[in-house]
């Protein structure tokens, strides 16, 4: 596949910056440097990859939510990769700028898909994350339409689109599309990020929501 | 025996011993020796004694008022100083020795105001046999001593009683929670075992018919009900363990069954944990249970909860999947290019 999207991974374990450099090129996504700390996607070559790949808990300790806030406050696209499927983290990652949060126990597919929506700018939805936005109980979670809720579910529940659109009876971009309306009203909450407000720009400019809908 | 019981046997043996002591050496000295004033402390004392009797025959359980301790005072001071000169402690006094049993006799609830009532008793004692002046000062000690020590000690005696009674009160209660308890813990099983008994209604007839060859396990119905049956089972032995998320505790056991045959299944859990109740729970799994029983190949489980619900949810490569009825959760069963979903839902309020 000929395009141009360049990663950098960040993970403090040599066999997870292997298998994901394998799964990204196998996908023909150009790994252009890894490492394990953050420092590799601020130097070098990493510096100039359109998408990073941060593992969130580096080197076991607390979360590395300062890197991924630093990265996303320079307007880097960033898809945080972690080993643990925690609902509250996840949401804490979308509010700080991450365009997707995938666990590790979700497959290359999921990682390469969020990869390549990342390169272009837009989010992407793995069913975990689908869940945990599914259950978000915070207060100053956005209003979803019920058909939004329903495909949110839906996708959590079964990990295939196509299930969703047969059961819902809607065509395979609608379910992606009410999957990235969701992200861009959570993307419109909270801390203001370069990401976030591409998201919620691109999403108007494509018609994809109305203002009146944030 | 409490500490009402305690007072009523002690007053009963003081009533014996100061009747006696009142009839037998306190009366022969005032008729021996008397003048009108300590007839009036005796009948005073007399007024005394006939309620005390009233009140111990009547069985009655309330403490004498403070001023029958003051009454006794008075026939006290009456007696005592009534006494010809020199004749305190000596055989004319025939009111001291009396009177300290009176004092028990009333006040044997109260220790506090019984010494008290006791230390003037003596001490006004004492103080008219030193203004009279004459008298023998060791004949008076040896009565006084004689006198308060025997008194005395009955009271101690009596608080020894009284704690050991409450002793031994703490002790039968303790036994008594000890019995209860253990009735509970009797009873809670039997309600376990009559549980196990009705949620076992899939497995009996199963068994039964195995056993006498009605069905047979070559057939692809009978190892799918030996499939549910396992599966109900499993989820029944851990529907009472204590763990802190008993609904996804059960979707783990159904899970850990159907992965045992083969079946690979993902489980994933969003939202926080909520209190089920176990009749909702039940209802919640059985759906999702059935569907994994009959599950060949792939299966996904899904426990989501939200602000205003509890959904579990299934999708599954399954054939036959009964559709499954819930009376307080909503199940719906639907089959979507050869995959079985099944979600029961659940609104928490």
């Amino acid at each position: 596949m000929a395009d141009d999207v360049t990663a950098v991974v960040v993970d403090d374990h040599p066999v997870v910056r292997a298998g994901v450099a394998h799964w990204l090129s196998s996908a023909g996504i150009t790994l252009v440097a890894s490492g394990e700390s953050a420092e590799v996607a601020w130097t070098g070559p990493g510096a100039g990859a359109s998408v990073v790949v941060l593992d969130l808990h580096l080197s076991g300790g607390t979360p590395a939510t300062s890197a991924l806030r630093r990265l996303v406050e320079d307007g880097r696209k960033v898809v945080v990769y972690s080993m643990r499927a925690d609902d509250e983290i996840a949401l804490q990652c979308l509010e700080i700028g991450a365009l997707s949060y995938l666990t590790k126990a979700e497959g290359a597919d999921h990682l390469v898909q969020a990869v390549r929506a990342a390169a272009a700018g837009h989010s992407y939805t793995p069913p975990a994350l689908a869940g945990a936005l599914a259950g978000d109980r915070s207060e100053t979670r956005p209003a979803l339409s019920p058909r939004e809720t329903e495909v949110l579910v839906e996708w959590f529940q079964s990990e295939s689109k196509e299930f969703v659109a047969q059961r819902l009876n809607i065509t395979l971009s609608t379910v992606n599309s009410h999957l990235e309306r969701i992200r861009v009203k959570y993307a419109a909450i909270g801390r203001q990020a370069p990401t976030k407000a591409a998201l919620v720009a691109r999403a108007i400019q494509d018609g994809l929501i109305g203002l009146d809908d944030l | 025996m409490t500490d009402h019981a305690v007072f009523t046997t002690t007053r009963r043996v003081l009533l014996v011993v100061v009747v006696a002591t009142q009839l037998v050496l306190a009366l022969p000295a005032l008729v021996e020796h008397g003048s009108p004033a300590p007839w009036i402390a005796y009948a005073l004392l007399c007024c005394v004694l006939a309620i005390v009797a009233g009140h111990v025959a009547a069985g009655r359980s309330e403490r004498f008022p403070a001023v029958a301790g003051a009454v006794v005072l008075a026939a006290s001071v009456l007696a005592t100083t009534a006494l010809p000169e020199g004749a305190s402690f000596g055989p004319a006094d025939w009111a001291f020795g009396l009177i300290g049993w009176y004092l028990l006799l009333v006040l044997v609830e109260r220790p506090v105001l019984l010494v008290a009532a006791l230390a003037a008793h003596v001490c006004f004692s004492v103080a008219w046999f030193a203004h009279a002046g004459n008298g023998d000062v060791g004949t008076a000690g040896v009565v006084i001593l004689s006198g308060t020590s025997f008194q005395v000690g009955v009271l101690v005696i009596t608080g020894v009683l009284v704690r050991d009674a409450r002793l031994a009160a703490a002790a039968a209660a303790e036994h008594d929670d000890a019995r209860t308890r253990e009735e509970l813990a009797r009873q809670r099983e039997q309600d376990l075992k009559a549980g196990f008994e009705g949620q076992l209604g899939a497995l009996l007839p199963l068994l039964a018919d195995l056993a006498d060859e009605r069905v047979s396990v070559a057939d692809e119905a009978t190892r799918l009900r030996c499939s549910v049956a396992a599966v109900q089972l499993r989820r029944l032995f851990a529907e009472n363990d204590d763990v802190p998320d008993p609904l996804l505790h059960e979707l783990t056991a159904c899970v850990d069954v159907a992965e045992r045959r083969g079946v690979a299944v993902s489980l994933a859990v969003s939202g926080t944990a909520t209190p089920v109740p176990t009749e909702v729970r039940r209802e919640l799994v059985a759906p999702m249970a059935q569907a994994l029983a009959a599950a060949t190949g792939r299966a996904k489980v899904s426990l989501l909860r939200t602000p205003s619900e509890v959904r579990v949810a299934v999708v599954a490569d399954a054939g036959d999947v009964l559709p499954h009825r819930g009376t307080v959760v909503t199940v719906e069963t639907s089959v979507h290019s050869g995959l079985v979903r099944s979600e029961a839902r659940w609104r928490t309020t």
